[in-house]
């Protein structure tokens, strides 16, 4: 019973990662296929691979800097948000005050502002400063939600750190700004990392902000996608080619800090 | 150990404290705040760039008593709702269940969970595009497929096809942040206390019995976080659907975020389309208040208090 | 000449006189201001002006010929290029915030109303009464078509830039079956009459009868009918041809009776409808982009199609399958009985807030000129010179025939500010009526109703809803 149980179970298990991966292997796939076989009435398998989709448009059509763009805009916010937010999810994790649970659900709501919305008067106030075109303008247009999320999440990471170890910090000569920049950090570690892949994450991937609030030098790979449906054919071949380079990073950087990433959620730190 | 709930009294001495939260307090004002209170008041003016002689001249509570009339308005509230409610709650069924088979069956769970987390990783515009090329009626991979095992007639075609359409939004949110419930209850799972277990299984429970009365209490606080989050993100919903219908056919996958996309930028009906924001947000505010007031944040983050000791069968 | 002059003298003064000649017609030159880009362009010398377009051929063909013109004049110019609706955007924030980043701007013609009547733009007549920018050759009311010129950049009797590109729609179809003898021997008895190209829109509705077989994956036609201006466009033409219009107005510019649900347009839109069953299954999901593909991959017998599709359907090797297959011909005749096209195109335009308004005039001036424009139509353009249609290349086009009967027939759509909502609420109305959930005539009247709201007394409504 129990292995036909297991059997049955690792074949689900096995169906679901079919399910998962098959629609992102098929655009891999397809940023190699010629127009014909990515057109063809019967799905191809197999097939002679091209490879001038690649170059034409990050050679011709000059996608190679958007590239860079991406990483400057994510890496930037990410580090800007934490730099930010982990201090104040640190008092909120230590300390108790009157409207405290209010403060740090308003902390919350700023994740619920539709973006749609936002956005406009986001662009006016901007351009008002002179910030808009920059890629400073995305990058705390990113941070606006980045934050939120940095706040919450290591809110929880610093409360499972036993107070202990703060205490102890003290004992050992640190101020209290030692205590969390020597002992406290250190200790988050695995969360802090868990909580700036989900940012980076979250940044390299979005596209309205990335795209009103800033000019087309600096503009981001996920903006630059739908820029190649044109009314002249939605090239699929080249849209496959920038979608995978879009999203290969990332894939490719979550699976090297995965280790990080579940570690940090389970919250490993400290857990017996 | 940790004193669940106690008094944490001013543990960071106040001039730290202020010094930690001011940035980040000072940061969110700034950016959200601030633009956000403008949008606040463009719903009380009637803002446009089409029209001309619109330039925000305060006009009350014009644009919400519009609101009210728009049975365009209302139905794609309901139709989002029905998104949100339906898109969720299969994910955290969904995620859940592989979530408990990948810890009970599975060694390499991280290895497993990584190749599981991609559809999560994509940008929701290259989600977008890859399902459009998935579902497209001439070329379509998946279209092909589903007509050969007859679950689809060699007439329709599942993004053109009323009925089929915005189930299959639904179906596509769910491949996409699935994965996303999988890997937070995973965590979840992987970090519960052992005792509790041990405990239940030494006063002779079934594992049934282990599940409902000491798993799903020790993950109450996650899976609210996790349905929460998911909740906000799946109203807030554009990219992908965007791309992949622009709110049709009709306008059976419109939902409310597309709605205001076109009031902001085709309509350039600014005022309006911030009174339908502020709608928006309310809703999710309550929502989420709800949510909040209900599973009660822990100090000591999202595990358990101590649990309720397991029934004790003599 | 004086007689009995010396040869020597004779020649002297043929010298002097010559050379006299010479050096009055270089000092009056000067004098009279003899223009040329160069002398024009001299105080603008190092600027740089930037604009932004849609990425497409024609544009494409600008970034390649904005080359001479630098080298010319010392002015750089930077085209930002943007998919459709992203360029329209991004216009209006820049426009809005009055941020001047675009020193000249090309839009589609329907969103003119909105930027004049918000005081955005500045008229180009004001660089065309300026003699040191205007170039004396270039006579627009000349060498345009002047409808399509009034139509895409004029605004209420005041002018404000050139058309980039006159677009119009028409119909294609597989030239290669029709000769077909099989074909025309089964048509022949099944319809009675001879296969041919449609030339009526009963023709066209029995050609797409016949040409569907979904059994062999063909099918006789395919609509545009994702929700998407695309659809909106794509039934203008059937309108058209019943007789119908949106409004009753002499120009574009005008706010008229609504007569969208006469019955004429209803009518037509049902005649539109009845295209689906001759439409590959996915044709709610099908916009310009999925239909065009459907052709170039010899899946489709006729459509009405856009003209700057054409080159990549009729003429590219490397992404169409049906090179050398295809006829072109305008829009077939309907119950009205007369030739109808659309006016459409993007204009090129001057925002107030520009920085360098003269150097983009001299730009645009330039990019207007024969060469330039003969030049960009040959590479996938949509010239709106009569002259440039005229030409052995460009006859020598499959499509220029109909393009040019379909642009002497434009009809004239809304360019006023509320114009991109009203194609907005119809093509909702005209996407659910598709997608089965309500009647044309419901879907209409409900166009009709909220047209009229939005418009107010200017607009009143000819067939009223009870």
């Amino acid at each position: 019973m129990s292995r036909a149980w297991r059997a049955a179970m690792l074949a689900a298990l096995l169906a679901v990662l079919v399910v998962a991966l098959t629609p992102y292997v098929w655009i891999i796939l397809t940023s190699f296929k010629s127009r014909l076989d990515a057109l063809a009435d019967h799905p191809v398998w197999l097939f002679t691979p091209t490879f001038a989709h690649y170059p034409k448009v990050f050679i011709d059509k000059q996608y190679l800097p958007l590239v860079w763009n991406s990483a400057l805009v994510a890496s930037s916010s990410t580090v800007l948000s934490l730099v930010v937010g982990a201090p104040a999810a640190y008092v909120f994790a230590r300390n108790d005050f009157a409207g405290k649970e209010d403060l740090f659900f308003f902390f919350l709501t700023t994740r619920m502002a539709p973006p749609i919305s936002v956005v406009v008067p986001m662009f006016l106030l901007f351009t008002a400063v002179g910030l808009t075109d920059r890629p400073a303008a995305v990058i705390i247009a990113h941070t606006s939600f980045n934050l939120s999320l940095v706040v919450w999440m290591m809110r929880g990471f610093f409360a499972d750190i036993p107070r202990e170890i703060d205490e102890a910090a003290l004992m050992d000569g640190h101020g209290r700004l030692g205590a969390f920049a020597r002992v406290l950090l250190p200790l988050a570690a695995p969360g802090l990392a868990a909580t700036a892949i989900l940012c980076f994450i979250l940044s390299w991937n979005e596209f309205l902000y990335a795209f009103i609030l800033v000019a087309f030098e600096s503009r981001t790979l996920t903006v630059g996608i739908p820029g190649l449906v044109t009314p002249h054919g939605t090239l699929w071949g080249q849209v496959a080619a920038v979608a995978v380079v879009a999203t290969l990073p990332i894939v490719i950087f979550t699976m090297a800090v995965q280790r990080h990433l579940v570690r940090g959620l389970t919250f490993g730190a400290v857990k017996g | 150990m940790r004193a669940g709930g106690a008094r944490l009294g001013a543990f960071v001495d106040r001039q730290l404290s202020v010094l930690f939260v001011a940035p980040a307090f000072v940061v969110l004002l700034i950016i959200l705040v601030g633009p956000f209170g403008y949008m606040m008041w463009t719903a009380f003016t009637d803002l446009s760039f089409a029209l001309p002689g619109h330039d925000g001249n305060f006009v009350g509570f014009a644009n919400f008593r519009r609101l009210m009339h728009d049975s365009f308005f209302w139905d794609s509230f309901f139709l989002t709702l029905r998104f949100v409610v339906a898109a969720v709650s299969i994910e955290f069924l969904l995620g859940f269940a592989v979530a408990l088979l990948i810890y009970h069956q599975v060694t390499r769970r991280r290895l497993v969970l990584t190749a599981l987390l991609v559809p999560m990783m994509l940008a929701p515009v290259a989600v977008g595009l890859i399902w459009k090329l998935l579902l497209q009626g001439d070329f379509g991979m998946l279209t092909y497929y589903l007509r050969a095992a007859g679950l689809l007639g060699t007439d329709q075609a599942v993004l053109s096809d009323a009925p089929l359409v915005f189930p299959a939004i639904i179906a596509i949110d769910v491949w996409e942040w699935t994965p996303f419930v999988v890997l937070v209850l995973l965590a979840g799972l992987m970090s519960l206390p052992r005792e509790p277990f041990e405990a239940a299984v030494m006063d002779g429970a079934n594992r049934y019995q282990v599940f409902r009365d000491v798993t799903l209490p020790l993950l109450r606080p996650i899976v609210a976080l996790v349905v929460l989050l998911r909740s906000i993100d799946a109203f807030k919903e554009f990219d992908k659907v965007f791309i992949l219908t622009g709110g049709g056919p009709g306008t059976t996958t419109e939902l409310l975020s597309i709605y205001t996309y076109r009031m902001n930028f085709k309509d350039w009906d600014l005022g309006y389309g911030a009174a339908c924001a502020f709608m928006v947000y309310l809703v999710v505010l309550i929502l989420c208040a709800v949510f909040h007031k209900a599973v009660f944040w822990q100090e000591g983050r999202v595990s358990a208090p101590a649990p309720e000791p397991v029934a004790v069968t003599a | 000449m004086r007689k009995h002059q010396t040869s020597t003298q004779v020649r002297y003064r043929r010298w002097g006189t010559a050379g006299g000649l010479a050096l009055a017609m270089t000092l009056g030159a000067s004098q009279a201001g003899a223009w040329n880009l160069e002398d024009a362009a001299a105080p603008y010398r190092g600027a740089t002006i930037r604009t932004i377009g849609e990425s497409l051929p024609p544009l494409e063909a600008l970034a390649k010929l904005k080359g001479k013109f630098e080298k010319m004049t010392g002015i750089t110019v930077e085209v930002e290029m943007y998919e459709h609706s992203e360029a329209v955007n991004k216009v209006m924030l820049d426009l809005n915030s009055r941020r001047g980043r675009y020193d000249f701007i090309i839009q589609p013609h329907r969103e003119l109303g909105r930027f004049v009547e918000n005081g955005h733009l500045v008229s180009i007549k004001k660089f065309m009464d300026d003699p040191k920018l205007r170039d004396p050759s270039f006579q627009p009311e000349k060498v345009l078509y002047p409808r399509l010129w009034k139509e895409i950049s004029w605004y209420k009797g005041k002018m404000y830039g050139f058309p980039f590109t006159a677009l119009n729609m028409f119909t294609w179809y597989r030239k290669d079956l029709l000769a077909n003898p099989v074909e025309k021997a089964g048509f022949r008895a099944r319809y009675g009459y001879d296969l041919g190209p449609p030339q009526t829109l009963d023709q066209y509705r029995d050609l797409a009868e016949w040409f569907t077989r979904p059994g062999k994956g063909f099918y006789g036609t395919a609509i545009q009918g994702k929700r998407h201006e695309a659809l909106w466009y794509e039934w203008l033409n059937f309108l058209y041809a019943y007789g119908g219009d949106m409004m009753k107005t002499a120009s574009g510019s005008e706010c008229g009776p609504i007569i969208v649900n006469s019955p004429e347009a209803i009518a037509a839109t049902e005649y539109y409808k009845g295209l689906m069953k001759f439409s590959p299954p996915d044709t709610l999901n099908y916009f310009w982009d999925d239909v065009m593909a459907l052709m170039q991959q010899g899946k489709v017998f006729e459509l009405i199609m856009w003209d700057d599709a054409t080159y990549a359907v009729a003429v590219d090797r490397n992404v169409s399958k049906v090179v050398g297959k295809m006829g072109f011909a305008p829009t077939p005749l309907g119950p009205a009985k007369k030739r109808v096209g659309q006016v459409e195109g993007w204009t090129y335009l001057i925002p107030k807030y520009s920085r360098n308004q003269e150097a983009a005039f001299l730009f645009i001036q330039w990019m207007m000129a024969f060469d330039q424009q003969l030049e960009q139509h040959l590479n996938g353009g949509a010239s709106a010179r009569p002259d440039v249609y005229a030409d052995s290349r460009v006859q020598a086009l499959p499509y220029s025939k109909a393009a040019m009967e379909s642009n002497e027939a434009a009809i004239a759509k809304p360019t006023i500010p509320a114009s991109p909502q009203l194609t907005d609420i119809l093509v909702r109305e005209l996407s659910s009526y598709l997608a089965g959930s309500k009647s044309a005539k419901a879907a209409l009247d409900t166009a009709a109703v909220e047209m009229h709201d939005l418009l107010g007394d200017c607009a009143p409504l000819e067939y009223p809803v009870p």
